[in-house]
């Protein structure tokens, strides 16, 4: 058995499948608690879902795990069958989603290699004690101790029936006796029992059998183990005949007696068990099928690597000043198949937001609960799709923004009431697409945020560059993003450690997207992450300086143009600014900034490139513009990453003709100009 | 090759079933999630032998095998249990089960069932 579990796929499927159930039972329980009551179907889905992670657990041998499954599906199997009133609705959940927690951990463990080595018979002592708790206020469902009762009246009726039917000892008429020894370990003998009598069925008649109650009473199986079970009936068969039925039919069998009382039939029977006919194939298809990541990256830059291919040989340089009309014709073909080719690929990786916005339920439950707050959560826009890597990076970030809201943001009941606000608080949790970015806004009506404490703060921790009056309403509140800030005084279980919303500003940034704040005091505060639909490919444009290349995302450039001499001013700094419709802005020179040798040093032979990024904006002196081309993102290799941060550049990227492009940073850029990082 | 269709609502539960029955000499025909695909399944696919999950949403395994009963009264369908569902056993094997077996079995135990049951 080990070398099928010791397979990965079959542990993939387990993780995979228990973290689904898990996040299924915690949405179960968030509704059940948003309408304050277990409902039938609430209840027999709990119960389905703890099954099936107790057989699925103790297939894999993780007997700690099945455990605690098994106890929770045994309280909601009574809950289910005995329907008992006033049920703590509260202590109830407690108990599910702790358990959910220590299943989680389980497997996370598991998932990191470890050993899943967590005791639970802590909770689950918590556990049955609850449910005796139960059984003892609701005595007409206490039935035998340990024993579940029967589902329904049906299922009732059926037992009896098992029983019954067969149970009368004394026939004159038996002419055969058997006695079936079961193998060991092939549990429940005695259901396997009743298995045989009813087989037998077929071939006999006035069946009696010892033990009796082989149904009823599971003291049953011991005796079957240790005595073997045995039957008397009365059959036409021969002797042969019985004995190769019941070697046949008897799964299991260890051992069998059989024992002819007196002669009896003459009848040959014939068996009818035949195959009647050949079944028709048809074959059955699967409209969903789970892929693992792995696969899908790779699929990703395998795709990659063909728009660079195509790239490389539409663009050959041997192909220059060649009339080709049917390579063209071929060519756009081509081109149109790989971006359909991208789009397609692209698309498979895209999974929407609502796992990801729906497990915020959990934590908003978790500390409105424990701060003794109300808050609501509002999910909007949750179908909205991104990128699978980008799911993967946001989840912590927006975790860390609903807690900070909750505990920074949300007051307390009392203290809305006073300031006469719903005494709800309400967190809007929404996702909306926006061309080549996906918009996740968290907003809350909270007590929003305070100028003047964010101010002395930074103050405090040297965070302010600029005068402070030059700051707008946006770069003072997006101080607190900046690394050790925490206007937090006391730390909280939750929050207010001080490593919190930059390491949200640094997980953000880490794919691409940005972080922008906007609060009303005593209003609420809305912060808005701004991600890149995909992490992959981008259109950029390509500029030169001096030999080297340059991609710039298109998405950020406003506009390119050439510059005149008279638009150039000098600040009181030496630094050069560019005056364009009224507006200033900085010049940087590229090949001054990553200290390249070039010819164009005149502003007026190169070309500008002015950029933006979160509404700031600066231009960018290069020596001409080669072109716009789709262009796939690889990180700097990590003997540059470690040297030390290079500024501006996120990555780079192979073009058609096999050069080497950096790609540039606007963000970093806008942002190391504002901080005065940058010298230009 | 014999056909078996699979049923069960744990994805996981139907990737070991197919991973030990396809090991074993078995052609896995189809997989159903719950008693209601069972059902139509079955009508497409005649298989020689299922596998009954017992807990399902939608249709319960005891239903399904009521139901594939109703039009083929020489269904083969064993069925997966859990410890403790006895009376679920009990009935599916008055309605006509061939026989089951007891979640977490071994492979040895599935297949032995199997063969058993198709007169292998």
């Amino acid at each position: 058995m080990s070398d099928i579990f010791g397979n990965d796929p079959m542990l993939d499927m387990f993780i995979f499948e228990t973290a689904q159930l898990i996040e299924q039972l915690e949405q179960s329980i968030i509704e059940i608690e948003r309408v304050n009551c277990y409902t039938e179907d609430s209840i027999n889905e709990i119960f389905r879902i703890m099954h099936t992670i107790k057989s699925s657990s103790a297939m894999m041998h993780y007997e700690n795990i099945s455990l605690i499954a098994h106890t929770i599906e045994d309280l909601f199997y009574f809950l289910r069958e005995e329907n008992p009133e006033n049920i703590d609705c509260l202590k109830l959940t407690d108990i599910v989603l702790e358990g959910a927690d220590f299943i989680k951990h389980e497997t996370d463990k598991i998932v990191e290699g470890r050993k899943s080595d967590g005791d639970g018979s802590e909770l689950i002592n918590s556990i049955r004690d609850y449910l005796s708790e139960l059984k003892l206020n609701n005595p007409q469902a206490d039935d035998e101790e340990g024993k579940r009762p029967s589902k329904n009246e049906d299922a009732g009726n059926i037992l009896e029936d098992c029983s019954n039917q067969i149970s009368s000892m004394d026939f004159p008429n038996q002419n055969y006796k058997a006695v079936v020894y079961f193998e060991e370990g092939c549990q429940m003998e005695n259901v396997r029992a009743f298995l045989v009598i009813n087989n037998l069925k077929e071939i006999a008649e006035n069946i009696s059998y010892v033990p009796e109650d082989i149904i009823d009473n599971d003291d049953s199986i011991e005796i079957i183990k240790n005595n073997g079970f045995l039957i008397s009936f009365k059959s036409d068969r021969s002797y042969k005949e019985i004995h190769e039925f019941l070697s046949h039919n008897v799964v299991f069998l260890k051992e069998l007696e059989l024992y002819e009382i007196k002669l009896g039939g003459y009848r040959q029977l014939v068996a009818d068990n035949q195959d009647s006919k050949e079944p028709q194939f048809f074959s059955t298809r699967q409209s969903i099928i789970s892929v693992n990541v792995h696969k899908l990256d790779k699929l990703m830059d395998l795709v990659g690597e063909l728009v660079i291919s195509e790239a490389m040989v539409l663009k050959n340089p041997d192909l220059n000043n060649l009339v080709l009309n049917n390579f063209q014709k071929s060519a756009r073909q081509l081109q149109k198949i790989t971006g359909e080719l991208q789009d397609a690929v692209m698309s498979i990786r895209m999974v929407p937001l609502s796992a990801t916005f729906q497990r915020m339920n959990r934590i908003v439950r978790d500390m409105s609960k424990k701060l003794e707050k109300e808050v609501r959560l509002e999910l909007i826009g949750e179908e909205t799709e991104v990128d699978k890597n980008i799911i993967d990076h946001i989840s912590d970030p927006l975790m860390h923004l609903i807690r900070n809201s909750i505990d920074h943001g949300i007051e307390k009941s009392e203290e809305r009431k006073a300031k006469n606000k719903p005494e709800f608080g309400t967190i809007t949790l929404e996702a909306k697409n926006t061309g080549g970015d996906v918009l996740i806004i968290v907003k809350d009506d909270g007590r929003g945020l305070n100028k003047e404490s964010i101010l002395s703060k930074a103050r405090k921790n040297g965070l302010v560059g600029k005068t402070e009056r030059e700051l707008t309403d946006k770069e003072i509140y997006s101080l607190i993003l900046m690394a050790g800030f925490s206007t937090k005084e006391e730390v909280t279980e939750y929050s207010g450690r001080g490593v919190g919303m930059d390491v949200v500003n640094k997980n953000i940034d880490a794919i691409g997207g940005t972080v922008s704040i906007d609060s009303i005091e005593g209003e609420g505060t809305e912060i808005t992450l701004k991600i890149p639909l995909t992490l992959a490919i981008i259109d950029s444009m390509t500029i030169k300086t001096g030999e080297s290349l340059f991609s710039v995302p298109i998405t950020s450039i406003r506009e390119s143009f050439k510059a005149r001499n008279e638009d150039i001013i000098i600040d009181s700094e030496g630094n050069e600014m560019i005056m364009i419709r009224g507006q200033c802005y900085a010049a940087v020179r590229l090949y001054e900034l990553y200290k390249i040798n070039t010819e164009v040093k005149n502003i007026t032979d190169g070309i500008m490139l002015m950029v933006e990024n979160n509404g700031d904006a600066l231009c960018i002196f290069a020596d001409e513009i080669i072109g716009e081309q789709e262009v796939v993102i690889k990180a700097l290799p990590g003997y540059i990453r470690n040297l030390k941060k290079v500024r501006g550049l996120s990555g780079c990227t192979l073009l058609g003709d096999g050069s080497i492009s950096l790609i540039l940073d606007v963000g970093d850029l806008t942002a190391s100009l504002k901080e005065g990082r940058m010298k230009i | 090759m014999k056909k078996v269709l699979i049923v069960d609502d744990a994805a996981f539960m139907r990737l070991t079933l197919k991973t030990i029955l396809e090991k074993n000499g078995f052609e896995v025909a189809g997989e159903a999630e719950n008693g209601a695909v069972a059902v139509k399944k079955y009508k497409e696919i005649k298989p020689d032998i299922v596998t009954m999950d017992i807990t399902m949403p939608i249709m319960d395994g005891v239903q399904a095998l009521k139901e594939i009963k109703t039009f083929d009264p020489d269904a083969r369908i064993v069925m997966i249990s859990a410890v403790g569902q006895k009376p679920f056993i009990c009935e599916a094997v008055m309605s006509g089960a061939k026989s089951f077996i007891v979640k977490p079995f071994n492979e040895k135990h599935l297949v032995k069932v199997l063969s058993q049951v198709l007169g292998m």
